[in-house]
């Protein structure tokens, strides 16, 4: 078997992470996607507080990132400024402490569009002290992902010359010096486990780093809520729900 | 309103038009792409369909004044088919993203047009006489008996229709993983750079089985990626400088004397964020979408969402002018971004004094901005306006909550599928060239095409 050619190499590498909270991105992720979303504001309204815009930019953030065409690559950058727009309004929430929901809400399966279409942002998204944060422990700290297997790939090329023959055999590319082992050391196939889900999460990566040459067979055979956590199983579709972003932000 | 000196409003009349209208289009048919070579003679379109349009001005004709500097259809040929990645299971597109002309150095003329994935260089050129007399072969083409040949004739060149060849000479493939958003020619007239969103390659033009990376901001992890490259350009007359903006804002100057891979910058030019302004779509309307280097070569002009901005290559700290081209949108970037339309990549242009620069707005809209006098005008590509040699009005858009004049169109009433992204301007005249969706207008100085 051949890996050659830069497309190749980086495909081991796709972007999984997107540094949002996963408990923030839970909450509108719950609220907003895939359940025939009703908005409960829109941009035309002028009478919309920022607290509000500030919802609705998020959830419309996280739509798009989960509606893509199939098939087709997306823009990364349309995708990085989605993403700095998620990261910048979870600052602000983070800041301001409205950035999370109880873990009640996230673990007992309240009807999404609930608590969605309720005026009062301080229900949407109350009582979300740090400390109940840290209870949760979905987001630890980041820590950064074990660097030994990236060494290779964080290598500066030494020469700076990307040979890009086609031929396969040649294995030429950014990846020539490579073995075949480096790249699938790379994968973590834990991700593909629904019961190990939870313990990556609370091993410490905010967003299990991930990667998969064949991603997205694996995504969608995945069963949605596969898993023995009873009343987790919530927090699982939310999982899964997260799994759409990861494939679109695969994708870019 | 304006003193007609520059090609501001009234100046400018409708040189030519897409002769038969099209009452519908496919997706296939907008215009992603447009160019000039570096006399004006030929203008090149690219559309999402993979094609090249080539347009060439007509010379000038003594029995027909009104035809002379008109462009026609010259050549048309399928640059890019889509193909298929069956590694990442995607499509991809053959949309033209850009295309450059190369210095013209024979009779005939090369250009490099690219989509996502793929730069191809391509040779334009012209027959216009074929050899006849040979009667070493048959009519077919065959070689005759030698024992039947029994006298030798010398092929004449006779004259023939004018034909023109589009060759495809190279095909640059393999090198870019991400989407190639822009490609330049070197002033060495050997090199040209491609770049994606986050990888700057050198080849030389005739050597496709390598390329130099000379710039990578591909983080080590994915995850701390945060920026991307949103355009590149050589400068115009120093081989070693290049250019190349960020999603971030930025601009960053590079000189690849100081090391093979210009990881680190000469220069970085960014104007410092105003706190006052600051909203949830801060970044995405600062970020680049295109970058010009002037003529000259001492300036740059650079697009973001709501404004165009002339640097000085000598000045990093702001820059040296800022044009707003649509500023009442301000207050619907809400809107904007839900239906996308934020993410937008508005192009711009210099005309060859570097005294004038233009871009593209919504609803058919383009805005010019005189450098000297600090006028501006917006004027419409559409073929309602825009009839043979009539003279484009200027138009206004009244912001909300404005005093509405008469003409006046409300930010409201603005279509914003009707998006100007490209135009470009003849390096030498007054004539441009504007793609709207998928009608290609070329406008012209009306006291420029007076004077002849």
């Amino acid at each position: 078997m051949c890996v050659s050619g830069p497309s190749h190499g980086d495909v081991s590498l796709v972007l999984m992470y997107v540094g949002v909270k996963p408990d923030v991105l839970l909450c509108c992720c719950r609220s907003m996607l895939g359940r025939g979303v009703k908005r409960k504001w829109s941009c035309h309204d002028p009478s919309m507080s920022r607290l509000q815009q500030r919802q609705l930019v998020l959830s419309l953030c996280v739509e798009k990132l989960q509606h893509y065409q199939a098939g087709v690559e997306l823009s990364l950058r349309r995708s990085v400024l989605l993403i700095n727009t998620l990261r910048q309004i979870q600052e602000e929430m983070r800041s301001d402490g409205t950035g999370t929901c109880t873990p009640e809400v996230l673990l007992h399966g309240v009807d999404p569009d609930s608590y969605l279409l309720t005026d009062d942002m301080s229900v949407t998204c109350s009582g979300c002290a740090e400390g109940d944060m840290e209870s949760l422990s979905l987001s630890p700290p980041a820590s950064p992902e074990p660097a030994s297997q990236d060494a290779e790939q964080q290598k500066p090329l030494p020469t700076a010359v990307s040979n890009t023959l086609s031929d396969a055999g040649s294995a030429g590319g950014y990846l020539s010096d490579l073995a075949l082992d480096d790249i699938f050391e790379d994968i973590d196939t834990s991700m593909y486990e629904s019961s190990d889900l939870l313990s990556a999460w609370a091993a410490g990566s905010l967003w299990p780093v991930t990667s998969s040459l064949w991603w997205d067979e694996d995504m969608k055979l995945r069963p949605a809520g596969h898993s023995s956590a009873g009343s987790l199983q919530s927090c699982l579709m939310d999982l899964n729900e997260l799994d759409h972003i990861m494939e679109v932000l695969v994708k870019s | 309103m304006l003193s007609p000196i520059q090609v501001l409003c009234s100046d400018i009349t409708t040189l030519s038009l897409e002769p038969e209208p099209f009452a519908s289009y496919t997706e296939a048919d907008i215009i992603s792409t447009v160019e000039f070579n570096h006399t004006g003679e030929l203008l090149a379109t690219g559309d999402k369909g993979g094609r090249v349009v080539i347009f060439q001005r007509e010379p000038e004709s003594k029995t027909e004044p009104f035809s002379q500097g008109e462009y026609n259809v010259y050549s048309t040929f399928q640059s890019h088919e889509p193909e298929f990645d069956y590694l990442k299971s995607l499509e991809i597109e053959e949309k033209i993203n850009k295309i450059r002309w190369l210095p013209q150095q024979n009779a005939a003329h090369f250009l490099l047009s690219t989509n996502d994935k793929t730069i191809k260089l391509w040779k334009v050129s012209e027959r216009d006489k074929r050899p006849e007399g040979y009667n070493l072969k048959d009519e077919e083409g065959r070689i005759k008996d030698i024992s039947t040949v029994t006298s030798l004739q010398v092929p004449v060149l006779k004259p023939m229709d004018l034909m023109v060849e589009v060759t495809p000479r190279r095909v640059f493939a393999n090198a870019h993983t991400y989407h190639i958003n822009s490609i330049s020619v070197n002033s060495d007239y050997e090199t040209y750079m491609s770049a994606d969103d986050l990888r700057i390659n050198l080849w030389n033009l005739d050597i496709t089985d390598r390329s130099f990376n000379i710039v990578d901001i591909k983080p080590a992890n994915m995850e701390d990626l945060t920026e991307v490259i949103t355009a590149a350009e050589f400068h115009p007359h120093h081989c070693n400088l290049f250019v190349y903006s960020s999603s971030k804002g930025t601009l960053r100057l590079c000189d690849m004397r100081e090391a093979a891979l210009c990881d680190k910058h000469s220069k970085l030019f960014e104007e410092p964020e105003d706190p006052s302004a600051r909203s949830f779509f801060s970044e995405i309307i600062s970020s680049v979408s295109d970058v010009k280097f002037s003529h000259s070569g001492r300036y740059l002009l650079t697009r973001d969402y709501l404004t165009a901005k002339v640097w000085d290559l000598n000045m990093e700290s702001k820059p040296l002018e800022t044009y707003q081209v649509h500023d009442y949108l301000r207050s619907k970037l809400c809107s904007l971004y839900e239906n996308d339309c934020i993410f937008d990549k508005f192009e711009c242009a210099w005309n060859g004094a570097d005294s004038v620069i233009m871009t593209g707005a919504y609803n058919n809209f383009f805005r010019m901005f005189d450098r000297n006098t600090k006028r501006d005008v917006t004027l419409e590509a559409s073929r309602e306006s825009s009839k043979p040699r009539a003279v484009l009005k200027p138009r206004r858009v009244c912001a909300a909550g404005g005093k509405r004049r008469k003409d006046d169109i409300s930010v409201d009433s603005l279509d914003f599928t009707k998006k100007i992204l490209h135009t470009a301007w003849h390096p030498t005249e007054n004539i441009i060239a504007i793609a709207a969706t998928n009608n290609l207008y070329i406008f012209q100085d009306k006291l420029n095409s007076e004077m002849h």
